[in-house]
């Protein structure tokens, strides 16, 4: 008893010491007429509670011990999660789809599919969610719900198991389906219609404050990220020469002599850098592609050490910006994983891509008008073009060891 | 131009890579090729292979007659204490939940058993819900109990209040602790009783003192130790309580006595806390070897990250990876609506991502609910590091009126040199006690 009060103690004296993931399930309802097509993420740990899914009691899941008693997970599924579309059950289907996993933050989890037929197509879901109500009342179903391809963003609600059932509204189908559907019957009374979770509504509530914010946050990656500046850097310190092929056939550098023709080669840059990383950023964050950033933070380093001996040994002299689009596409990449760090919410994606590019934009555009207007004034002094061979040498060496440290995971310099 | 193409071409292949590369990893869906794979680790149990299996035999043995006979309340009781105890080692919060379900038939009940009542209010405290816990304790110290119940209900309820910092009330339950009511239990919980005495003076100025009561207690071989546990090794809890004293006092004995107290008892806390002093001292690579392993708990995850940090740098990919993660669980947690984190999530927001104000956002919601030391320190550094040092006002009200000190607010006071550049301040993980 002794103990027991002791640990007491210090449980209490330890107030977040449970600051662990809690238990979620995650649901994605998709509506189409009358069927529901659902994939429904389950963390191993809680299947083996409840199922003591492992076998020969090694505390470690192997994935013959998950896969043989696939059966009884998925049936554990169907029973937890009951679905009456306008107040008729519906009729869940068996589960055709393989066994597969699907890895969470926390650990593995079970990915079941799982379908519904329902008597009428939908436009009142009822989801009663009863998954683990027995052994862990903690837990909660993320859902989402939302109609097959429908451009309107899913809803999302948070279940409580034994909580009775969430009732979903759907928006109206595409097509017109009141000849074919009955009378909405009133949902049994024990239907609480639940408050929208507090994550649902947050973003609405401070958009402007929070389309700010990622304005700032594009802002601040490219003005505190080194490499990009450096990237910039090497593009427009050439900006304010020409280059010139030479009688005898050697080409050599010479100050430009018109502003606008330095102008136009800065804009071209900027702009095609603009666009590249712009298409990358928006794959990337729309998960169209989504580069593991060991390679793209290598290949960045890459981009600059290219970019900084391009002016040391002009490859491509006059049409910079094509060099430019080219490493401006994973810049991108780049940026991308910085707004993903920046905390996106699902569903939120355009105001932040926007907001974020536009601080990019912006933070670019701060370098330029610090550069340039210096690099016009001194571009015919013997100042300038050590600074400019000096420079683009130092750039080249700093962004080779930032790519050997990125691409073979060592540590030598900052950055 | 024909260098000119080969150059772009190189280029072009250079990506054509990585996307590919990037298509395989981001398939969300993985099948297992092999049966033999190990796809997940689960809670381990601690002994060897034989032990291990014996004790999640007995843990699947009580499930089963818990579900056979759910009415049984000697059962429901212990199953549901088990599942504490398990939650307090690995810091998993599901194992407040199976203590819920274990005592359901109860759970909603006005007037539960004060057994029921006592899981209760430890499930509602471990949840933030202090207000609640406190209810169910008072009712249960002003209504007839076992005695052991009615001290274990006491503690509690001192320490609910201690995280509160209402320091006199307490006390007042400390002192009862160790005073006549109980003593029919023993000498280990007028020890308990003292110990939380010694803890709230040092909470209220009287540190040196309390030092060296608690050294004292630990059985410190002199005259005043108590007679029953002379000789035996002090308690872990109790080298615990040293050791953070020692920490706020800047003394660097704290070291040693967090080894202790690990050893005693290997938990999340005691970990984490260990953890903490040992970045503080700079010594990231320790506190690697501390808590890798362990990294299923937030509060662990947090701190490996802020080690990597420390030791590689920012950019560095483990640190990347494990901030990505701790992110992708809170991400997680506000999904389902829990907003308990605030202290971890501003050391978050603060150390690993240098969003300063943010951290301070979040440090100034947690100090409303809870004014442990390491909380007064989240504000503190939030508030100078997002320059709004007047945010951090009710903390030094707090600590005056208290008469707190910890050595470690030193140098973010209002006392110390007026500038520290953010990014400053952002980098270097002063790191308070775990969360």
């Amino acid at each position: 008893m002794i103990r027991r009060l002791v640990a007491v103690l210090l449980v209490a004296a330890s107030a977040c010491a449970h600051a662990h993931k809690a238990s979620d399930a995650y649901l994605a309802l998709e509506v189409d007429g009358a069927a529901v097509e659902a994939r429904v993420d389950i963390a191993l740990r809680d299947l083996d509670r409840d199922l003591d899914l492992d076998a020969d009691a090694d505390d470690r899941l192997s994935w013959k011990e998950v896969r043989t008693r696939w059966p009884a997970i998925a049936a554990l599924a169907r029973e937890g999660i009951r679905l009456a579309a306008d107040g008729r059950a519906c009729h869940a289907r068996d589960d055709d789809e393989p066994p597969a996993l699907a890895t969470h933050s926390d650990g593995r989890y079970a990915v079941l599919r799982l379908h519904w037929d329902c008597p009428a197509p939908i436009s009142h879901l009822a989801v009663d969610y009863r998954l683990f109500a027995r052994t862990d009342p903690t837990h909660r179903g993320i859902a989402r719900v939302g109609r097959q391809g429908a451009a309107t963003a899913s809803q999302l609600a948070v279940l409580s198991p034994g909580a009775g059932a969430h009732r979903f509204t759907l928006p109206a189908a595409a097509v017109a389906t009141s000849t074919a559907s009955p009378a909405p019957v009133p949902v049994p009374a024990d239907v609480p219609d639940a408050a929208p979770s507090a994550a649902a509504a947050a973003p609405a509530d401070d958009a402007p404050a929070a389309f700010a914010g990622f304005v700032r946050e594009g802002v601040h990656h490219i003005l505190i990220g080194y490499d990009h500046i450096l990237f910039l850097l090497s593009l427009l310190l050439p900006a304010v020469w020409i280059r010139e092929r030479a009688p005898r056939g050697a080409a050599a550098w010479r100050p430009a002599a018109d502003l606008r023709g330095a102008l136009a080669n800065v804009f071209k840059v900027v702009t095609a850098f603009t666009v590249a990383h712009s298409i990358t950023l928006g794959l990337s964050v729309f998960d169209v592609v989504d580069p593991p950033s060991r390679w793209i933070e290598s290949l960045i380093a890459a981009s600059v050490v290219l970019a900084a001996l391009n002016n040391l040994w002009p490859v491509i002299a006059e049409a910079r910006w094509k060099l430019t689009f080219v490493f401006g596409l994973v810049h991108g990449f780049g940026f991308a994983s910085a707004l993903k760090d920046a905390g996106l919410a699902q569903g939120a994606l355009v105001a932040p891509l926007v907001g974020f590019n536009l601080g990019v934009e912006i933070g670019q555009l701060c370098i330029v008008a610090l550069v340039l207007p210096l690099a016009w004034s001194l571009r015919g002094t013997r100042t300038y073009r050590g600074a400019f061979a000096g420079g683009s040498l130092a750039i080249a060496a700093v962004a080779a060891l930032w790519f050997v440290q990125r691409a073979f995971d060592l540590r030598l310099i900052a950055g | 131009m024909k260098r000119h193409a080969t150059l772009l071409a190189a280029v072009v292949a250079c990506l054509a890579g990585t996307v590919a590369s990037a298509r395989a990893e981001s398939s969300a869906l993985q099948i297992p090729q092999r049966d033999d794979e190990i796809v997940e680790r689960l809670p381990a149990h601690v002994g060897d292979a034989a032990e291990r299996r014996a004790a999640r035999a007995a843990e699947r043995a009580q499930r089963d007659a818990l579900a056979r006979h759910p009415d049984e309340l000697g059962l429901a009781l212990q199953a549901a204490h088990d599942a504490l105890a398990r939650g307090r080692l690995r810091g998993d919060p599901r194992e407040l939940g199976v203590a819920e379900a274990a005592v359901a038939p109860w759970w909603s009940q006005p007037e539960p058993p004060p057994g029921v009542r006592l899981v209760r209010a430890t499930v509602r405290q471990s949840q933030h819900e202090f207000a609640a816990a406190l209810v169910d304790l008072d009712a249960l110290l002003a209504a007839p109990a076992p005695l052991a119940l009615r001290a274990q209900a006491e503690l509690t309820r001192s320490a609910v209040q201690q995280v509160l910092g209402r320091y006199a009330e307490a006390e007042a339950g400390c002192r009862r602790l160790a005073g006549p009511d109980y003593a029919g239990l023993g000498a280990g919980v007028r020890l308990s009783g003292l110990a939380c005495l010694a803890e709230l003076a040092s909470l209220q100025g009287r540190a040196d003192a309390a030092a060296a009561t608690l050294a004292r207690l630990a059985g410190a071989p002199d005259a005043g130790s108590p007679a029953t546990l002379a000789g035996a090794p002090a308690p872990a809890w109790l080298e615990l309580m040293r050791a953070e004293l020692a920490q706020r006092r800047g003394d660097p004995a704290a070291g040693a006595l967090f080894a202790a107290a690990l050893a005693g008892n290997p938990d999340v806390y005691t970990r984490c806390a260990y953890a903490d002093w040992l970045l503080e001292e700079r010594r990231a690579a320790e506190a690697v070897a501390l808590l890798k392993g362990h990294e299923d708990a937030d509060p662990v995850l947090l701190r490996l990250a802020l080690a990597y940090r420390q030791l590689h740098g920012a950019r560095h990919p483990l640190t990347v990876a494990a901030t990505t993660t701790l992110g992708e669980r809170f991400d997680a947690a506000l999904l389902r609506g829990d907003r308990s984190h605030g202290r971890e999530q501003s050391r978050y927001e603060l150390d690993l991502r240098a969003n300063a104000r943010a951290a301070l956002a979040l440090a100034r919601s947690n100090w409303a609910v809870q004014r442990e030391p390491a909380d007064a320190l989240a504000l503190v550094r939030c508030a100078h590091a997002a320059r709004r040092d007047e945010a951090a006002a009710p903390v030094w009200a707090f600590l005056r009126e208290s008469g707190g000190r910890d050595a470690r607010l030193a140098a973010g006071g209002p006392a110390a040199a007026p500038f520290v550049p953010v990014a400053a301040a952002a980098a270097a993980p002063l790191a308070g006690s775990p969360s």
